[in-house]
Order: C-alpha cells, then sequence, then structure tokens
C-alpha cells in the first residue's frame, strides 16, 4: 500500500462560475462543497409556511412570483378576445353589404380580416407563451422546492417513507397542479369571451340571442355528467393497463420462475383475465364516450338550426339581416366553450386540490435533526468521542440503547462487536447525528454534538457502510463526492490508496466509466473500495467503518485492511465488526449487548474472561461464511433492477425499463451468464494450487 | 424476523385500497376509490379460464402483418367505415343547409322552405346522434377487442422463447412489445384507420358540396388556402414530435434525478452535499422547463397561426366571392356557405397529417411484432415430443459440452449420474459453471454436445410441460410475485386446495409467520417481495417447490444470501423437502454440501472430483483444499450445535 495521503480538510476551491452572480443559498461553506454552476436560479419564492391556510393561499406566492408573465398573458388573451369577436361581426357586415349592394367591393372588409388575423395572430402567441411561461416556471419552482426539502429531510422521515410514493407526489401530483394552474386563465377568458359574444348577440336582438343560448347549459350539464361517469372509469382503465404491464414485467424478469415451473400457459391464462379486466373497463369508456359525445357536439348544432329557423323567418320579416345570422353562427361556437371547459376546469381544481395537499404534506415535515440558535463550527476537530448515559430507539420503538457510555480518543481505534440487532450501527447512527438521542448526549471533542452546526460535524465524521451506495455517475463523481472540487490527482491519490486504481483502470472509459451503465456493475469489494477512496478523499478525523468488509472474499478482503489501514491512519476510528480478521484492525474491543457495553479490554482479554464475547465472533464468523463468496448476480441482473432501487414500485420500475430500453435501443448483448467477478481466485480454488 | 414490521403502514395513507387489486400503487387516488369499487360492483366475475397453449408459434401467428391482422375482421371493419360515413355526412350538411335556408328562403321570403329546411336540419342531428353513438361504440370496441386478442396473442409467443432471448434484450425493450407497440397499433387502428376514414370523407364531402355551389372559388380553398394550412401542419407536427421527444427526455431526466437521489438520500446527508446536489438538480429541472418552453413555442405559434389562416382564408373569400356574388355568378348564401365550410376543410388537413407520424409508428410497431412472432425459440420443443412418463429422478449427463456461444465453452465434457433420490451437492468457484448444469438438467439451454437424460430420456425428445412439472428449482434469489402470499405458494398448482396450502407452509416451518401477519396467507407480497426478509422470501420459495411435489429438486445457491439463524430454517425445511427426491444442491458454503451423499467439484468447466466429503477429504484433492481453507476461516470456531460435519 501506499503511504499515508493527506487530503486538506475542507473543500478549498470553488469552481463555481464566478461572474454567475450567486444567491446565498448557492454560495459553498467550510462545510457544504458545491462545485456546479448554476445555470437556472433558485426557486422564485416559496410556499407560506402556515399549515391552517387553504392550499391555494399557500401556493401563492409561487404564482405571484410569475406575475409578469401571467399579466402579459392576460392581456394578450383580452386583445386575442376583442379580436375574435370582431371577426364574426365583421363577416357578417361584409355579407349584409353585398346583401345590400350586389355590385359593391368587399375589399375593405377582406382587408379588415387580415389585419385582424395579424393582431389576432400576434396576441394570440403571447398568450399561449405567456401563460405556459409562467404556469411552467411554477412548476420548476415546485419541483426545485420540493428536491430541496428533501434533502434536508432527517432519516428518520426516510425510514417511513417509501421513495416511489414522493417520485409519484414529484411527478403527477406536481404536474396536476401544473395543468390547473395553466389552464384556468384560459377557462376565465373564455367565461369573457362568453359575455362579450353573449352581450353583442343581445345588442343585436334579444330574443335570437336567447334562442343560440338556450342549449349551451346542456352542454355543461352533459359534459359534466360524462366526467363524473368518465372520470373514475379511467383511472380504472390506467390501473389495470398498469396491472397487465406489472404481470408482463413479473414473466419477463421472473422467467426462470415461470419456466422451471412449466406455468406459461397459467401465466397466459392470468394475462387474459387481467386483459379481459382491462377490456371490460375500455369497453365502458368507450361506451361513455359514444354516449355523450354526439350529444355534446350536436348541442350548438341544435342552437344553429333554431338560430336559422327563428333568425330566418326574423329576416323575412327584416328584423334582422342575413349578416347578422352569419355572426350569431359564428359566436354560437364561442358561446360553447366556456361552458365545455368549465365542468373540465373543476375537475382540475378537484385534482389539483388533492395533489396540492400532497405536496405541501412533505413541505410540512420538519427536518427533526437541525441546527440550534446559537450552534457553532466544529473548528479544527480532534476526533475525541464521548458517548455519556445515552438512551435511544427509533421511532416510537423501544429503546435500542439504554444508558449508554462509550469514550474514545482522538486517534485511537475500537472495534464494537456485539450480535446482530444489539445496535452497533445505532451508535454510528447517532455520532453522525442522524437521529437525536433521546436522553444523555453524545459529544464530539467535549462539545454536546447538538450544539455544534450539522454539516460541521458530519465533516468530521465519515462512514462507511456495510453495503456501499454508489450513484449512476461515473466512478470520479462517485469517489469526489464529499469534496465535488477534488483534482483528478487527488481522486486518482484515494482510488489508489484505497486499493482500487487497478480495477479502475481496467474498465473501458477508466474514471469516467458510468456504475450501471451498459451493465458495468461492480462486485462488493470492488464497490466498498470506491467508497473507502470517497471517504479518503473526505478526509473526516473520525472513521466509522460500519461492517464495511461483510461482503467481501477473503483475498479481497486483506487488500481492503490494506485500504483500511491506510484510512485510519490518524483518525479516531470505531469498527463495527463481525469478524476476528476485521477486529483485529483495532487495539481495544467492545462488547455490546442489550443496548449497552459490557466488556472493555484486548481481544485476547476478551476471548479469555468473557465467554459471551467468543459465543458472538462463533455466531458471526458463520454469518460471514454466507458471504464467503459475494452473492452472485442473479441472471437476470440488470443494472437498472438493482437493489439500489427496491422501493420502486412496479409502475415505475416498468417506467424504468422502458426508458432504458429507449435510451439503449442499440445495446450489446448482455453478459452470460456466469459473472467472471472474480476470474479463477476464488477462495478454495485458488488457495489449492 | 421483521415480517410484520411494514405492512400497511405507510406514510399518507397511499396504499390501503390499491393492494386489493394486487398492487401496491395502483395509481387510483383515494379520493375516487370509493366511485371506482362502486364501478366494479356490476363488473361480472372473470373467471381464470385455462388458455390453449402450444410451444410451437401458431403458424397463423407466424407471419405477422396489419392485413393479415385485420383480415379476420374485414366485415366488421367495412360496417364501420359505413356507419363513419352516415356520420360524417349528417356532421356536415349544416351549413350547405344553411346556404339553402338563406337562399332559398329568407333571399325568397318563402319562409315553408326555410322550415322545411331547418326540419331537414334537425333530422340530421337525430340520425347524427344517433349514428354517432354506434359509430364511436362499434368502432372503438373493435379497436379494443383487436388490442385485447393481439396482446394475448403477443404474451403467448413471449412464453414461447428461450431463457437465452431474455438474457439477451433488456426486459425493458421486450416490455415495449407488450406496451408501447401494442398501443401504437390500437392507435393505427382507432385514430389511423377510422381517423383517416372519417377525415377523408368530410374533406370529400365538403368539397364535393363547394365544387357543386361554385368551382372557381372552391379551387381557391383548395389550391390558395389548403396548401398553406397543410404546410404549417406538417411544419408543426416535426417540430413539435423533437420538442415533445426532448421534453420526455428531460422529465426522465428530472425524475432520474429524484430516484437517485432518494436512493442515496444517506450517503448526501453524510457529505453534505445538499447544496451542491439542489443546484444540479434545478439545472435539470431548468432543462426540462426550457424542453417544454421550446414545445410551448412550438404550439403557441401553431395555433396562432392557425387560427389566422382561417381568418386569413375568410378575407380571401370575401374578396374574391364578393367579386362573384357582384357579378351574380355566387349567391349570397354560397358565400356564407363558403365561409362556415372553411373550418371544416381545416379540421381534416391537421388531422390528416397527424396521421402520417401515426402510421409511421404503427408501421414500426408491426414490424418489431413481426420479428417477434417470426423469432423461433433456440431450444425448441421438438413436434415429435413426448410426454414425459412419472420419473424415478435418474439424471444423467452424457460427455456435456456446452457454452452460451459456441466460442466461449463453459462445461468440457462432463459425465454424471445422478441416482434416482440421491443429493448430490456441487461445488466450486463463481464462474466455474456449477449453475450451467442447473440450467442444463432444467432445459433452458441445449447442450453443444452430448446429452442430459431424465430415467433415460434425451431431454430434448419430451415436452418441456412434462419434463419441468416434474422439476423444481429453488433459485438463490427467490423471486415473488404480485399477488398474495397463497397465490406464490401455490404458483405451480394454483388449483392447489386451503389443505395442501396450509401443509406446504407447515412443512417449511413457516405457518407461525404467516399466522402472525395481518391476512395470513392472503396478505399481499408488496413490490417483488421487498417486506419480506430474504431468508423469508427464500422459505416461500420452498414452501412453492413443495407444494408442486417434484420428483427432482435443484437448488440453485438457494441458501447463499442468508444469516445463520435462517439458513438452519431453510435447512430444517430441506430436509422435509428433500425426503424421496433426488436433489441438486449448487452451494457455496460446504457446510451446504457436506449434507449430501455425495459432492462434484467444478473446476473451470470440468468435473474434477467426484465423492462423498469424506472420501473427498481423504483424497487430498481440491475438496480437501477447500474443506481446510473453510475449518480455518469459520469451521474451527463455529458454535457446536450448528456444526453438521
Amino acid at each position: 500500500m501506499t503511504a499515508t495521503v493527506n487530503f486538506p480538510r475542507r473543500p478549498d476551491e470553488v469552481l463555481v462560475d464566478p461572474d454567475q452572480a450567486m444567491v446565498p443559498e448557492d454560495r459553498p461553506t467550510a462545510y457544504e462543497p458545491v462545485s456546479v454552476v448554476a445555470r437556472y436560479g433558485p426557486p422564485r419564492a416559496t410556499v407560506k409556511p402556515n399549515p391552517d391556510l387553504n392550499w391555494a393561499r399557500r401556493l401563492a406566492p409561487l404564482v405571484f412570483a410569475r406575475k409578469k408573465h401571467l399579466v402579459l398573458g392576460l392581456i394578450a388573451s383580452v386583445f386575442t378576445l376583442v379580436i375574435q369577436i370582431a371577426i364574426p361581426r365583421t363577416a357578417g357586415l361584409a355579407i349584409d353589404a353585398i346583401s345590400r349592394n350586389a355590385s359593391g367591393s368587399l375589399a375593405p372588409y377582406a382587408f379588415m380580416l387580415a389585419g385582424l388575423a395579424a393582431a389576432r395572430a400576434t396576441a394570440s402567441y403571447v398568450y399561449r407563451y405567456q401563460l405556459q411561461r409562467s404556469s411552467l416556471g411554477i412548476e420548476t419552482d415546485m419541483r426545485n422546492m420540493i428536491y430541496r426539502h428533501l434533502t434536508r429531510l432527517s432519516f428518520s422521515f426516510f425510514d417511513r417513507v417509501q421513495s416511489g410514493q414522493l417520485i409519484s407526489r414529484a411527478n403527477s401530483d406536481i404536474r396536476a397542479v401544473q395543468m390547473f394552474l395553466g389552464f384556468a386563465p384560459t377557462v376565465a377568458i373564455s367565461i369573457l369571451t362568453f359575455f362579450a359574444a353573449f352581450g353583442f348577440m343581445l345588442s343585436i336582438h334579444v330574443r335570437l340571442a336567447l334562442v343560440a343560448g338556450m342549449t349551451m347549459p346542456f352542454v355543461y350539464l352533459t359534459g359534466r355528467t360524462m366526467r363524473t361517469k368518465m372520470f373514475p372509469i379511467s383511472w380504472m382503465v390506467q390501473a389495470r393497463t398498469a396491472s397487465l404491464a406489472t404481470i408482463v414485467e413479473e414473466n419477463v424478469t421472473g422467467v426462470r420462475v415461470v419456466k422451471s415451473h412449466a406455468a406459461e400457459a397459467q401465466q397466459i391464462s392470468l394475462l387474459q383475465r387481467a386483459a379481459e379486466r382491462w377490456l371490460w373497463a375500455s369497453n365502458l369508456q368507450v361506451d361513455i364516450r359514444a354516449r355523450f359525445q354526439p350529444m355534446m357536439q350536436n348541442f350548438p348544432r341544435i342552437a344553429l338550426a333554431f338560430v336559422l329557423l327563428y333568425g330566418g323567418w326574423l329576416a323575412i320579416h327584416d328584423q334582422v339581416t342575413v349578416g347578422e345570422l352569419v355572426t350569431f353562427n359564428g359566436y354560437v361556437f364561442m358561446l360553447q366553450a366556456p361552458f365545455m371547459m368549465l365542468g373540465f376546469l373543476m375537475v382540475m381544481a378537484q385534482r389539483s386540490s388533492a395533489s396540492a395537499k400532497r405536496i405541501l404534506e412533505i413541505i410540512d415535515q420538519t427536518p427533526e435533526i437541525q441546527d440550534r440558535p446559537g450552534a457553532f463550527d466544529l473548528v479544527d476537530p480532534q476526533g475525541d468521542v464521548r458517548f455519556e448515559e445515552v438512551s435511544f430507539g427509533y421511532g416510537a420503538g423501544e429503546n435500542i440503547l439504554t444508558d449508554f457510555n462509550l469514550h474514545i480518543s482522538p486517534g485511537e481505534t475500537v472495534a464494537l462487536v456485539g450480535r446482530t440487532g444489539c445496535g452497533k450501527s445505532t451508535v454510528a447512527r447517532l455520532l453522525a447525528r442522524f437521529y437525536d438521542v433521546r436522553e444523555g448526549r453524545v459529544l464530539m471533542d467535549g462539545n454536546d454534538i447538538r450544539d455544534l452546526t450539522v454539516p460541521s460535524l458530519r465533516a468530521a465524521v465519515g462512514l462507511v457502510l456495510d453495503e456501499p451506495f454508489l450513484f449512476s455517475e461515473p466512478i470520479r463523481d462517485n469517489i469526489n463526492y464529499g469534496r465535488p472540487t477534488a483534482t483528478q490527482e487527488e481522486v486518482e491519490a484515494a482510488a489508489r490508496a484505497a486499493g482500487a486504481e487497478d480495477f479502475i483502470l481496467e474498465l473501458p472509459a477508466g474514471y469516467d466509466t458510468v456504475i450501471g451503465e451498459r451493465g458495468y456493475t461492480l462486485s462488493g469489494g470492488q464497490r466498498q473500495r470506491i467508497a473507502i477512496a470517497r471517504t479518503l478523499l473526505a478526509n473526516p478525523p473520525v472513521l466509522v467503518l460500519d461492517d464495511a468488509t461483510s461482503s467481501v472474499d477473503v483475498q479481497r478482503e486483506q487488500e481492503i485492511h490494506g485500504a483500511l489501514a491506510t484510512l485510519m491512519e490518524g483518525r479516531t476510528t470505531l469498527i463495527i465488526a463481525h469478524r476476528l480478521s476485521t477486529i483485529s484492525l483495532a487495539k481495544r474491543v467492545l462488547l455490546m449487548e442489550g443496548g449497552r457495553i459490557i466488556a472493555d479490554g484486548t481481544h485476547e482479554e476478551l476471548m479469555a474472561t468473557v465467554p459471551q464475547y467468543a459465543e458472538v465472533l462463533a455466531r458471526a464468523e458463520d454469518e460471514w461464511q454466507a458471504a464467503h463468496n459475494p452473492p452472485k448476480p442473479s441472471d437476470l441482473d440488470d443494472p437498472l433492477d438493482s437493489d439500489d432501487e427496491p422501493d420502486l414500485p412496479p409502475q415505475l420500475r416498468a417506467l424504468k425499463h422502458l426508458a432504458a430500453a429507449r435510451s439503449n435501443e442499440a445495446d450489446t448483448p448482455r453478459r452470460s451468464f456466469e459473472p467472471e467477478t472474480f476470474g479463477g481466485s476464488t477462495p478454495g480454488a485458488g488457495g489449492g494450487q | 424476523m421483521g415480517w410484520g414490521g411494514h405492512w400497511g403502514g405507510g406514510w399518507g395513507g397511499g396504499h390501503g385500497g390499491a393492494a386489493a387489486a394486487g398492487l401496491p400503487f395502483a395509481g387510483i387516488p383515494p379520493e375516487l376509490r370509493d366511485a371506482v369499487e362502486k364501478i366494479e360492483e356490476h363488473e361480472p366475475e372473470i373467471p381464470l379460464r385455462p388458455v390453449d397453449f402450444s410451444q410451437r408459434t401458431p403458424e397463423a401467428d407466424k407471419h405477422f402483418t396489419l392485413r393479415g391482422f385485420l383480415r379476420p375482421h374485414r366485415m366488421s371493419i367495412v360496417g364501420a367505415l359505413i356507419l363513419v360515413g352516415i356520420d360524417t355526412a349528417t356532421l356536415h350538411v349544416g351549413p350547405l343547409l344553411t346556404q339553402l335556408g338563406i337562399d332559398k328562403g329568407i333571399i325568397h321570403k318563402n319562409f315553408g322552405v326555410l322550415l322545411t329546411v331547418c326540419l331537414l336540419y334537425f333530422g340530421s342531428i337525430v340520425v347524427n346522434s344517433i349514428t354517432g353513438y354506434f359509430r364511436l361504440s362499434f368502432t372503438g370496441k373493435l379497436g379494443q377487442r383487436l388490442m385485447h386478442k393481439l396482446r394475448i396473442s403477443t404474451f403467448s409467443q413471449i412464453q414461447r422463447l428461450s431463457l437465452d432471448f431474455f438474457t439477451k434484450e433488456k426486459a425493458g425493450r421486450i416490455m415495449t412489445r407488450m406496451t408501447s407497440d401494442i398501443e401504437a397499433l390500437q392507435q393505427l387502428f382507432s385514430d389511423g384507420i377510422v381517423n383517416l376514414a372519417v377525415q377523408g370523407i368530410t374533406l370529400v364531402f365538403v368539397i364535393g358540396v363547394l365544387v357543386s355551389m361554385h368551382a372557381g372559388l372552391a379551387a381557391v380553398v383548395l389550391f390558395a388556402i389548403v396548401p398553406v394550412m397543410a404546410a404549417m401542419t406538417m411544419w408543426f407536427r416535426s417540430a413539435s414530435d423533437t420538442a415533445f421527444l426532448r421534453v420526455r427526455d428531460r422529465i426522465a431526466d428530472v425524475l432520474s434525478d429524484l430516484s437517485e437521489t432518494l436512493s442515496g438520500i444517506r450517503v448526501l446527508t453524510m457529505h453534505n452535499r445538499q447544496r451542491h446536489n439542489a443546484i444540479r438538480h434545478r439545472n435539470i429541472a431548468g432543462e426540462h422547463m426550457d424542453a417544454n418552453l421550446t414545445a410551448a413555442r412550438i404550439s403557441g405559434a401553431y395555433g396562432a397561426g392557425a387560427e389566422s389562416i382561417g381568418i386569413l382564408g375568410q378575407a380571401l373569400i370575401l374578396m374574391i366571392g364578393g367579386g362573384m356574388v357582384a357579378r351574380g355568378s355566387l349567391s349570397v348564401g354560397q358565400l356564407t356557405a363558403f365561409i362556415l365550410y372553411l373550418t371544416a376543410v381545416f379540421a381534416p388537413i391537421t388531422q390528416l397529417v397527424a396521421l402520417h407520424s401515426t402510421y409511421q409508428q404503427g408501421k414500426a410497431a408491426v414490424t418489431k411484432l413481426a420479428d417477434l412472432f417470426a423469432m423461433q425459440p433456440s431450444v425448441p420443443e421438438r413436434a415429435d415430443a413426448i410426454e414425459l412418463p412419472p420419473i424415478a429422478g435418474e439424471i444423467e449427463l452424457r460427455d456435456v459440452t456446452f457454452g452460451y456461444s459456441p466460442e466461449t465453452v463453459v462445461l468440457h465434457e462432463v459425465d454424471l449420474r445422478i441416482a434416482p433420490g440421491e443429493t448430490f451437492a456441487l461445488v466450486g468457484p463463481t464462474g466455474a459453471g456449477k449453475s450451467t448444469i442447473a440450467k442444463l438438467v432444467t432445459r433452458f439451454y441445449d447442450p453443444l454436445a452430448g446429452q442430459v437424460l431424465v430415467d433415460g430420456h434425451d431431454l430434448r425428445n419430451v415436452t418441456f410441460d412434462s419434463l419441468r412439472r416434474q422439476l423444481g428449482v429453488v433459485p438463490q434469489e427467490p423471486f415473488l410475485f404480485a399477488g398474495s402470499i397463497r397465490d406464490n405458494i401455490a404458483f405451480a398448482r394454483p388449483d392447489a386446495t386451503d389443505e395442501e396450502v396450509a401443509a406446504a407452509v407447515a412443512a417449511v416451518g413457516i405457518t407461525e409467520v404467516v399466522d402472525r401477519l395481518p391476512q395470513g396467507l392472503d396478505t399481499p407480497c408488496h413490490e417483488r417481495g421487498v417486506t419480506l426478509s430474504s431468508g423469508e422470501r427464500q422459505l416461500l420459495a420452498l414452501a412453492r417447490a413443495f407444494l408442486a411435489q417434484p420428483r427432482v429438486l435443484i437448488l440453485d445457491e438457494a441458501t447463499s444470501a442468508l444469516d445463520l439463524a435462517t439458513e438452519s430454517m431453510v435447512e430444517r425445511a430441506l430436509d422435509v423437502v428433500l425426503q424421496g427426491r433426488t436433489a441438486i444442491l449448487i452451494a457455496h458454503r460446504l457446510n451446504t454440501a457436506m449434507r449430501a451423499d455425495r459432492i462434484g467439484v467444478i473446476e473451470a468447466g470440468r468435473l474434477v472430483e467426484v465423492g462423498s466429503h469424506d472420501e473427498l477429504v481423504a483424497l487430498g484433492g481440491r475438496y480437501a483444499t477447500m474443506h481446510e481453507l473453510w475449518v480455518e476461516h469459520g469451521g474451527s470456531v463455529r458454535a457446536p450445535a450448528t456444526a453438521s460435519v
């Protein structure tokens, strides 16, 4: 292994474009790195925090923040409306002119119409675009607001919540609100249009106007009935389409089970039933559409026929002109628009209100872990860790730790040993303040960690977990995750020190290889070494290794131990361990049972004096046998399907599959069945020769 | 065991009723559930009907073409077209009647004529409402029925294909055959063929009427106004297709960034990355907004442009038509009719242009489906395959050489005979070919050379169904299907009685665990069973295998991923399940292998040692070395209670 690497303890440089006017929340702090150029500003507003207000008022600041586009759009739409009203009138006047005087030219009217057309094109474009722009801006603000909020919530929140639900909220609920906000002004305008057109018609002939408007309420009523009938059915169809997709997805991913049980025919009948259920619901949908759509279409036509009949009678008696009849013909269609849209708007408003409430539900979650007023930075941490009479349990559950005491001196390495579920990992989570203790306190360099700013504390504590999570990003970005400002040399040095450089360089794109893409999955040991490099680069003075070598085979473990030794040098280290070989990295061993430390000493001392210790170790060694060889990726292992996202609901998983299928149209055939992660050097075989 | 902990405790109550549909995230918002349930009350019970499934693609399906697919329904299609014709004509007769009313009635001050015209108008509305109903209902249902049929035959074809198809193709690509491709065809049918008819008839009808009124003015409409509109629509289609594709890609980026963030939220929090990631997400969301704005510009321009062209068209008609009225070649009523018909000409143009892309997509879908139907399984069932009679369970590999492709051979001349009732373990390094042997015995693949026999029958001579019904496989990663625990256990035998299921549950020792669940056996397995621990899932898979009562059971590293406590539970269950069966244990852990009657060591695709544990240890070869290492690393500190040597 290489010599000790020492990286600066703080992000020392900022790669953000200095010309970019940055808002305070975009600036990196001493502990919160930023190395991405903000190409878009932060949300322009946030929701009103008072949860007692109704949803519309709470979202109002977001709408208000886009008032420029909204107002511009509304003004343009009023212009559009005025022009729209003028057009049938102009056409009608032209017809009248020619009826009165067949030899007169209609050119003035034609030019007037052409002028109106040009004006209308401009106004209409401005209003369509600006209204979209305001609602899309609001949508984007909501997305960013929710994202930012989610990243600041505490672990206890994510313990309770399925990420699939959150994604669905962030997608369909935001969309529903956006669509409502985009649609509402259009409806408002169409209502204005109605009044203007109807007023105009009244001014021409009151009774004829009433006849023309007579069927409009039916348009609304029929529309409303159709929608109330249609709405649940369209959701049913959607849900049933999703069940179909789920069956297909399961049969594709679970093909071995299906085939090995000769269950093909049975699965087909399962799909057939699901498809028949879909067919039943779709046919209902077809039926409703067939029943109502022709009716809706024909109500304005009934009005037109009446206008022709009654208007014709009036025209015969010279009470209206033919041109006015033409004008009426044009207006009838304008009258119907608000009646068609209003019902739709009400449905959308309902959905949008439900969606907005779900969004606000997220926003109203407060992070449990926050800086106290007057919290100060942990400056130049030494790594003196102390737990004093700590009691803790998750949620409302029982205490996992009770009156727990522990002291680790700066630079000391301590192994924490105990049965699964005895609270070892909890100690680590409390140290990084992912949760707050119920009683007692945790001290870092003599300060209660609740008095310290959270980022400064977390920057001082590095965790290497048993199942390292890597992002589907280039390996480089995974290594410099905690210090995105690191140079390529620093990244390479960290990878080298973690023993990861060799396999990284063997990958086709080296450090640029995107994990998970095109099937580049890494073995447990490789993932762990990248996680170690990541922690090395972040360079925290306190280190917690949470079962960090559990998923690694024996040869690799030796290598990782080398990497770990490098990592531990000069740091306070807490090793949460199962295995003898890992425990040997520490001089001092603590045995935990029932949420307390029951023994403290060297491995030899504990072996000699504490019978439980040997028992726990024996059990742990057995468990390790389970991971002796890293679990083989299953045959249909799909990078998208890996355990990184066990929470995705089947529909979303299906969506991801579809998305992947689209983006990888020309991908190469996948790996053959036997993965070559370890070549021939598996323990046993390799040891023999 | 964390089995009851996560059930139903969903945050914000997103779950509940959807579970009844067997889906944890069925997508029906809570406020609509009552309404949906009310509708479902009227739904007839749709039984699970057995299907006629053959491993060989029916001749009729082999050559999939759109024409061939529609041919059996040609009478229905002709009927649909007739309905479409009547429907369209009655819909567009209005302006013609208006013109007649003006010219013959109003101008000549003849109320009788006007009344007749108006009655005709009302008549056309009544007829249109009736034909409209039948047209929409008939064509809609016909389309759904066609797609339903196609969906089932496509799924059947997918089921016929061999395992290599599923490993070569990404899951998502296979799924698109069943989802977007079929939807594209449905679009092609309902929006395409039916709409083509509707719009075509509209266009012919309206142009016919216009030409009959005044050929010259009709020519102005056809050659001056229509082409502009058509060109603009074509521009819009191509521009907006590109723009919306980008929007879809960008929203996928936004969602995948969010999902990745949520999956890695703990790492993110640990490294104080909130600020950095918030900006990153802003950039991604911002690009999504930009893409949307581009799309908004395009549709805004088109919407505004199309309206204005309509008005300009009116201006042109007034200009030219006015002159014609002045010269007496056109009546005022006809001029009015031209203005009214102008909108009726525009709709078909936009629709027909839109049809072009529907047609393209439909054509692509037809090609892809045709490829799928033309595909032959790489491991086919012979036409003259026989039913494998009930077997004793003897398995033999005779000189088997195999590779997933002929170039890379994974197994070399393996000779192996496993006696009926014997438990045989296969050990060896990852990649040596252990699991491959399991795949050959279940005939997921055929050997390149040599034979695999069960009770002396070459697997290639027997039907899949009769073979696999007598074999059981428990994989390392148990796969659970959406549905209840019972459905999963009774997977191979859905007709199993409650007693049989209960017996299987008892046999693997999880009766107590199941009883603790809120709904017992009816508890749904969520999302590939993530709410069950891996041990519990493995026990369910074992119960599934037990219920199937196979003669030969293959455990493909079935206990490799389990912790010790669960493993001992699984092993106790195995003692019951393996009784009287031939078993092949593919094992990583020697303590699993030691339970076997005989052990085979596979290395680099060759069977290098075969014998009992004691024989192999005495032999001092590979197995002995492995055993030594195992003792060194664990065997020595094993608690005596769990030692099984």
